[in-house]
This record gives C-alpha cells, structure tokens and sequence, in this order.
C-alpha cells in the first residue's frame, strides 16, 4: 500500500492542528486588543511610547539587550488584604469588631491599631473572606476596605506591583520579553531607577553603579570627543580612571539617550480587569501610565554613586496598601 | 526488505538497508498515552481558564478574576487622604490647621462644612481676595490646585476634608464634581467670597 | 571500511554494495559533500562566537570594546549560524541521502541541490552579518534579517522540493519508518518559517502575538523538527550500524504520531503574558511528548542493546548516534520536568532553558549528524576520511564539551530558581552564586570549539583526498590517450 500520500495527509493536518491552535486562534484572541480604562480611573492604558522611546526599542532590540532581561512579572496568586482607614464615631464597638476578626489581638493593641489607622489589620485573605471581615468593621461605622494585593516572588523582591499581561505590550514591536533573567526584570524599571544619568553611567560602567554586575560595558553606545571651547552640558561626570584623558568629554550618542528614554518609560502597574490590584494613590497619579507624559532628555546628572555602590534592587517592598 | 518479527533476528549483509520489526509496541505505552490524556484534561480545567482571553495564571477561571476585582467603585477616605497629603496638605498642614499667612484652617470651617457647591468650585478654579475664614480675615490667592485632578480623586479629597479632624459632614460624589465642572466650563479665574455666597 | 579509490562501479561492488547503491552514492555525492562541508565551516564559525558569549558571563570585560561583539550580537549570530547554518544544512543533507537509499533511487538533478545549498550559504552569512550590523529581528530562533529571507527560503526550496521528488520517484515501495521522519520534515519547516516570517517580520502582528508566534516558531523548529530530522537518522543508523533489524515499527511509528500531535504544541513558557490556557496546553503537549521519549529509548534500546555496547566501541559512527540518542532521551525528559507547573516555577527564565536547548540540538541532533556524516561521507567517496584519530578525538571533545556545557547550565539553573524565589537574596548575590558554574561551562564550549575543528579539518580533508584522486585519474586518462597511438582506446 502507498503510505506516501496518506502520511503526507496525516502530518499535513496534525501540524495545521498546532497552527489552528497556537496561531490562529491565539490571534483571534488577543491579536486585537486596545487600549483600556485602568481600573478606577479614566486613564487609558497603555498609552503608545513617546518617539523617543520607540527609537530606543530599536537601540534595545539592535544590542539584544531582551537577551539578558526579561520583561515579565510573575505572581503566585492574588490576596486580599483589610485595610482600616478610619474608626469611625463609636469607638467601643468598632473596638470590639476589631477584636472579633482579629481575636489574636489583646485589648491594647487593638486600641494602638485604631489610633494609628489608616492601617492594613487582616492580610492574605481570600476575597469572600475579605468581604465577611468588611461588613463586621463597616457595620460598626468605621470605614474598612478589602485592598486586592498580588504576590509572588517577583513582586516581592520588587520588580513589580503585578503580573504582566498582554495589554501591557500592545504597542512594541519587537516586543521585548526575554527569556532569561542573567539581569533584573525590566518591567518597571522607570519606577526602582527614575533618574536618565543612573542609567547613562550604567551603560558606560555597569560595575561604577551595581557591584559584580556582569553586564558588558556598551563604551560604543558613547562619543569620545574633544572639548571645544567650553564642556558639553550633556557630558558623563566619571571618576578618575574611567574618565576620558584631559580635554576630553564623553558625551552620550543618540542612541543611549534614546535607549535611556525608553528604559524610563517602562511602567506596567496600572491595575487592569485581567490584573486587579488596589492602587494606592500615592504621589502623582492614580495609576501608571506606559510612558511618562512628557518625553524627557536626559540630562546627566553629574553625581556618580559612590564607590560602593548598592545592587540594583531594593530590599522587598510591603504590601502596596499603607 | 522486511522480515516477520522474531526474538533474534536475523543479521543483515552489512551492504543491506535496515529493516523494521513488526513487533507491536507494549501495551502499557498505550495504557499510558490515555492516561496521559485523562491527566492533562483535569489539568487543563484546573488551570486552563476555559480559553477566556481575561483569565490569567494564577487565576482559574473569569468567576475567580471577577471576584478579585477591587471594591466600592467611588472614593475613599484613604484615596481622599492620599491625595490630600499630596497636595492640599502642603499649605493647609496635614492635621487641617492651615498655615498663618499661608493658608485658612478646615477644621471648623464653615466653607467647608457648608454648600457642597460651594465647596467644589475652590479647588477647581481657585480663591482670591478678602474672605472671613473662623474669626480670621484672610486675603490671599489660591491657584485652582484640583483643576487638573480627575473627578473621583477631587470628590475623595473634598470628602476628606470634609469628614476629618472632627469635621462631620456629608461626602461629596464624583458626579457633583462633574456636574460643577460642567456648570463652570472653562473658567479661569479665581472666584471671590462675594461670588462663592451667591452659588447655593 | 572502503579502501577502494575506484569511483568506477563494479558488478558487485566493496563492502558488498551492488551497482544500483553505488550509483545512488555517486548522486548523492556532490550534493551532501557541499552541504555537510558548508555545516561544518559555519559549526566552526558557530563555536567562535559561542565561545566569545560564553566568556562575557565571567568576563564582562572580554572584547567589550567593538558593536557587533557584544554578547546582544555574538550570541544571536552563534545560534542563527548553529540552527541555520548547521542544523538545517546536514539535516537535508543527511535526509536527502537517506531518503535516496530507503527509495532505491537516486538523488536526481543534484545540481539542484548544490545550486540550493549555495543559495541558503549565501542566506546565512547574509543573516549572521546582518545580526552583526544591528539588524537582528529580536526574535529568538528568527533572529537573522528579513533580507536574508528570500535566499534561505529559495535554497530550502531548491533542496526540499528535489528531496520530495526523491521521495515520489522512490522504486521500494514500502515505506521504511525513518523516511515518515525526514519527509514530514522535509515540509514542517517552510510551513513553519513561512508563518513566522510573514507574522513577525513582513506584516507583524501585534504586542505579545509576537511573542506567542516566536515561541510556536523556536518550539517547531528546535525540537519538532530537530526530532524528526535527528530520528530519522537514528532509526536508519542504529540497525544498520548495529546490523540487527529495528524493534520495533511500531514503536517509532507511535513516537512518530506523538511527536506531530503533541510536540508541536509545546513552547509557551508559564511564566508568559498571555491567557492562562496557552501554556497549560503547552505544558499538556509537553508532557504527552514523554511517551514518544519512552518509544524511541525502548526501540533503540532493544535494537542496540545488548550489542550496543561492543559495537559501540567497533564503530565511531555508533558511538556518536548512541550518544545522541542518550541525550535525546535527557533532554527530553528535562523538558518534560520543566514544563511542569511546580517545576517551572522553579526554572522558568533561568539557565535551565539554555541547557536543556544545547542538549537537545547539540548532544542529540548535531552528534547524531557527526555520526552519520561520518559513515555516509566515506561510502560516498569510497575513501576512508584521512585521520581516523583526530575523528575518535572529536567524539570525546564533543561528548566531554557538552556534558561540561550543559550539566553545569542546568545546575546553575536550578540554584539560581531557587534562590530567586527567595525575595530575601539580593540579585547580585544570585548571579554570583552562578558564575563557578559557568566558567564550567566555557570549558566545554571551548572543547567543542576544538572538536569542530577536527570535524571541519577531516571532512576537507576527505574531499581534497577525493578530488586529488579524481584529478589524478583524470590526468593519468588523458596523458595515457596522449601517449597510446591512435585507435587504442583504455
């Protein structure tokens, strides 16, 4: 019997069976998705990167940078927390409330927490749960919330409020979202390091602002140039030794400073139906957007960390409800 | 080329192509394969999400996501005191005392403890000229420091103040703030105490 | 095993090869000789810039001056020229041969073929020095240009279609198991390429669809076809060298289905911005691929076995096959570990993707080519390749180099996971707890490197051997008819 036909046919349809399903439908899916309402507020999200950012994209994808970094945050789950943000008029039954979802507490702290609210008293709870505990403190006339809260290791070493989800790279091309963490995430690194000069100096000389980095220098990202008449206002201050020679400056080309500007656009904690979290307003706006609103030039500011300077990363941050 | 399947079969001249026996393959990897099947299907709706383009690991399903979506749509004492701390608590100090020569208290206030109408147009276009604050005269100029807010967060803060350091009055809701915003339009200047008594 | 010089056949040729096999061999002849010496050239050139990545994880420093050699270029470039350079080219090579002999017929119009081989090495160094120059895709295993697209695209066309006719015009009409493998991937991977490049490079598509065709496209290309062309060989090299008949059909043809059904779902990591049920399909495809691996290590197992040993240690070819099947088998069951949701919480985005990637194209599919190249290319001359020594040194400089490239990666892996889960760990100290690790791991990129050298040097060497004898025969046929008077003919 010839099989050769029959084996052509079989094959034909099992890969187009994986085409159907991991590019076709998937496209259908998600190949569409627009801009949205973040989550209690009327900001759209995400807005299209300023163009000087997107030319950056281009610097990131032309030095692989996405081959050291990632730009996905992962969560282990979503909690909720309680959050108490005010006791209300009477004191004596919000003081017992608070006694009842928290029975671990002894009278004097329950009267030290309601004295210094506001302030998260139930943490990592499930919602319904949350709920429950909400309408026992609300019924007695204090104003108690559920705060949704994701976790994750991710999350809690810093490098995001939330996971990443589609919606976060509608408007990259390449996106750019790595597969290997040899670096921190970059998610949201416009958050951890908001100033252009860190990162200029970091492209320079990894090892002058993290310590054992073992990120290669990008020297060629840099003009090496001679002073003419007075310094360049965008020139590196650098320390003695990885400083240009006398009666020269280096001088960032267009490429870092496009590269810096689309690393200082990177944000993607703005709460979205398919990520939830409880914002907390916090200086400025409600919620982040995908780009600072006004492109800025980096201007380098001329203080290089000191000599022994600190990780990239912060120690863990608490839950975003304070 | 091909021969029956045997135990050992026979050895080939080297020059031969190779050939398949036609033993059939064990039973337990068939056993296996389904499963195999049965395991990924009860994985798959555990944490497949059903297909739903909302549902994300580590949610499992869209009923999972919905319930996690955060509360009480509207402002909050906590976001109102937020923004407060951000920006109305720069000049008016944070326990709502205001500042001698800088700016009237809250605590008490009569304009803030009145006309919610009133209320919202200060921050929205801002408040020049002689006006009696408590028992103080006061005669500065504020700018429109919530023109710039969005709805919720100015009614989260006009609530804010109206219900804290002892203030007792009722929240102020987004749509009034809405509805204010509509009724000024695009003015820019600071209103006057004369002007503010006139709005009910 | 083929001392003859003779490129005339004979009635009943050496090694008991008849007349219809060697003008089979002799059309194969030019054809693979041009593609497997092009896959090793650019193996070398692969192992150059692998080895320069390698070093830039312990030595930020190493050639961090020049653009186009910072690891964001020098590692694309080794992989593109790994995967299309090496990969793509013996693998045709290779299956073309074979498709040839299973079918009893010969490779028909093999200039076809070379003219394709030339036209995907223009491709290919087109596209490694676009990635050089910056132009890379951002693509993972798609990193070379899209101007480089056409001419990959017209060699795989010139070269596959000619293997597909191969295939029709076959005289043996039943189907041997391995020419299902090679023909399946004879037409797997334009479909694959073609989607990829048309939705990633000519029309984009948009956000993290890019992301999702990318991954369909690594995942399709480095483990469904680098299966499918690798098994191919194994289940024609492991009975023919081990001269036993393969158990079973029924095994491989059971691997062979699981492979196109489920292993062509795999490669959405989970730790992806998509909806949930991408991965969990992939992650079930994955795991469903553990029966194909459970298949194909039982049927070269009771092939092999209990000779497998002896005949390993008689024949070089075997060593390299038996070797790749090995790997195969671990790396196979390392993906299936790591897809795992627990598993993957652990090594998803660290050092154990890459490791168990190398495994599987280098220890399983580029050994398996070594083993083949190594007893197809003397049949074809019908010489012995010149330095049987420096070919027993390459085994164990690949053999060595990629159990010290990959065994340290995935332990590097595993550590850094977990450690990473851990917020309390400072980032820095998570690198540095990796690097001892690494520096193992240069090691082997550095014996490769030395292997492929020999390969590199042996296969040249084997053809210069041939073309010197065929001139000289030649010469000798022509100055002979000079000398005779006229009328004698040789």
């Amino acid at each position: 019997m010839n099989y050769g036909p029959l084996l052509f046919l079989a094959a034909f349809f099992a890969l187009a069976g994986s085409w159907f399903g991991f590019v076709l439908t998937p496209q259908a899916q998600i190949g569409q998705l627009q801009p949205t309402n973040m989550l209690g507020a009327p900001t759209l999200y995400p807005q299209a990167r300023p163009g000087l950012a997107r030319q950056g994209l281009e610097v990131y994808r032309a030095n692989g940078c996405a081959d050291c970094h990632t730009q996905q945050v992962r969560q282990s789950a979503t909690v909720c927390d309680v959050l108490l943000s005010a006791a209300g008029t009477n004191l004596p039954a919000v003081l017992s409330a608070l006694l009842r979802v928290r029975p671990d507490l002894s009278e004097p702290q329950a009267r030290q927490c309601l004295s210094a609210l506001p302030q998260p008293v139930l943490q990592g709870l499930k919602p319904a749960e949350a709920d429950a505990k909400v309408k026992v403190l609300n019924g007695t006339g204090a104003k108690a919330s559920v705060s949704i809260v994701p976790v994750g290791p991710d999350i809690a070493r810093g490098w995001g409020k939330r996971r990443n989800v589609a919606r976060d790279f509608i408007f990259d091309y390449p996106v750019a979202l790595g597969s290997q963490r040899i670096g921190p995430d970059l998610a949201n690194i416009s958050v951890r390091q908001p100033d252009a000069g860190w990162h200029l100096r970091h492209l320079y000389a990894p090892r002058l602002e993290v310590r054992g980095s073992a990120m290669p220098p990008y020297r060629f990202l840099f003009d090496k140039r001679k002073i003419e008449r007075s310094p360049s206002p965008d020139a590196m201050v650098l320390p003695r030794g990885l400083g240009p020679p006398p009666g020269y400056e280096i001088v960032p080309k267009p490429q870092a400073v496009a590269l810096v500007a689309y690393l200082l656009s990177l944000r993607a904690d703005a709460p979205l139906f398919e990520a939830p979290l409880t914002v907390a307003p916090g200086a400025g706006a409600t919620g982040a957007t995908n780009a600072p609103t006004a492109p800025e030039v980096p201007a380098a500011t001329n203080t290089p960390a000191a000599s022994g300077a600190t990780s990239t990363n912060a120690a863990p941050t608490n839950a975003p409800a304070k | 080329m091909n021969s029956a399947g045997s135990q050992s079969p026979p050895v080939p001249p080297e020059a031969a192509e190779p050939s398949a026996g036609n033993l059939p393959a064990p039973v337990w990897l068939m056993v296996l394969v389904f499963v195999m099947l049965y395991g990924a299907m009860v994985f798959f709706d555990q944490y497949g999400g059903w297909f739903d383009a909302q549902v994300y690991m580590p949610y499992a399903s869209l009923a999972e996501v919905q319930a996690c979506q955060p509360r009480g749509g509207g402002p909050s004492l906590e976001r109102g005191r937020a923004v407060y701390e951000n920006i109305c608590g720069l000049c008016h100090n944070t326990d709502g005392k205001g500042r001698p020569a800088q700016a009237p208290p809250f605590a008490g206030s009569d304009w803030v403890l009145g006309s919610p109408e009133r209320m919202i147009r200060i921050p929205l276009s801002g408040l020049s000229g002689p006006v009696q604050v408590e028992s103080t005269e006061w005669n500065l100029s504020m700018p429109a420091m919530g023109a710039a807010l969005p709805d919720d967060d100015l009614a989260a803060v006009l609530t804010y103040i109206r219900q804290s350091w002892g203030n007792k009055a009722s929240a102020i809701t987004p749509e009034q703030v809405k509805a204010v915003r509509a009724q000024i339009g695009a003015r820019s200047q600071p209103w006057t105490a004369e002007q503010l008594k006139a709005v009910p | 095993m083929n001392p003859t010089a003779s490129s005339e056949p004979a009635a009943v040729g050496p090694g008991g090869r008849d007349a219809a096999t060697l003008e089979i061999d002799a059309s194969c002849r030019l054809p693979l000789l041009v593609l497997l010496v092009s896959a090793a050239a650019w193996l070398v050139i692969t192992s150059g810039f692998a080895l320069i990545s390698s070093i830039k994880f312990h030595s930020p420093d190493f050639l961090a001056g020049p653009a186009w050699l910072t690891y964001g270029r020098a590692h694309p470039a080794a992989a593109s020229a790994f995967l299309y350079g090496f990969c793509l080219q013996s693998g045709l090579g290779v299956s073309l041969c074979l498709l040839a002999r299973l079918g009893r017929t010969g490779l028909g119009q093999g200039w076809l073929v070379t003219m394709g081989a030339m036209f995907w090495n223009l491709g290919v160094t087109v596209g490694v020095l676009g990635i050089l120059a910056g132009d890379r895709t951002g693509f993972e295993a798609l990193d070379m240009p899209g101007y480089a697209t056409p001419m990959v695209f017209l060699g795989w066309a010139l070269i596959g279609i000619r293997g597909a006719m191969t295939f029709h015009e076959r005289r043996e009409q039943r189907l041997y198991v391995s020419q299902w493998f090679l023909f399946a991937a004879l037409f797997w991977f334009p479909w694959i390429y073609s989607t990829a490049q048309l939705l990633l490079v000519a029309f984009p598509v948009r956000g993290v669809m890019q992301s999702v065709i990318a991954w369909w496209y690594a995942d399709n290309l480095q483990v469904v076809w680098l299966w499918l062309a690798g098994l191919g060989a194994v289940f024609y090299l492991v009975p023919r060298l081990a001269r036993r008949e393969l158990q079973s059909r029924n095994l491989a043809l059971s691997a062979f289905w699981i492979i196109l059904l489920f292993g062509s779902w795999g490669g959405i990591p989970n730790s992806a911005p998509v909806p949930a049920w991408m991965p969990a399909l992939s992650t079930v495809g994955t795991v469903l691929t553990t029966v194909a691996l459970l298949a194909v290590g039982l049927s070269v197992w009771q092939t092999a076995g209990r000779g497998g040993a002896a005949g390993a240690r008689a024949s070089l070819p075997l060593r390299f096959v038996l070797f790749g099947a090995l790997a195969f088998l671990v790396a196979g069951f390392m993906r299936v570990l790591s897809s795992i949701l627990p598993v993957s919480k652990v090594t998803d985005l660290t050092w154990f993707g890459p490791a168990m990637d190398q495994l599987n194209a280098y220890g399983f599919f580029a050994m398996v080519s070594f083993g083949a190249a190594y007893w197809i290319l003397p049949q074809l001359m019908g010489l012995e390749f010149p330095w049987a020594g420096l070919a027993r040194a390459h085994f164990w400089l690949a053999s060595l180099g990629i159990v010290l490239l990959a065994a340290p990666l995935a332990i590097a892996g595993v550590l850094e996971g977990l450690k990473l889960r851990n917020p309390d760990n400072a980032f820095m100290d998570v690198v540095r707890a990796t690097l001892p690790c690494l520096r193992v791991s240069t090691m082997g990129d550095l014996l490769m490197a030395l292997g492929h050298v020999a390969f590199l040097a042996n296969l040249a060497g084997l053809a210069a051997r041939f073309y010197r004898v065929r001139a000289a025969s030649v010469f000798s046929a022509l100055t002979l008819d000079a000398h005779k008077p006229a009328g004698a003919r040789p």
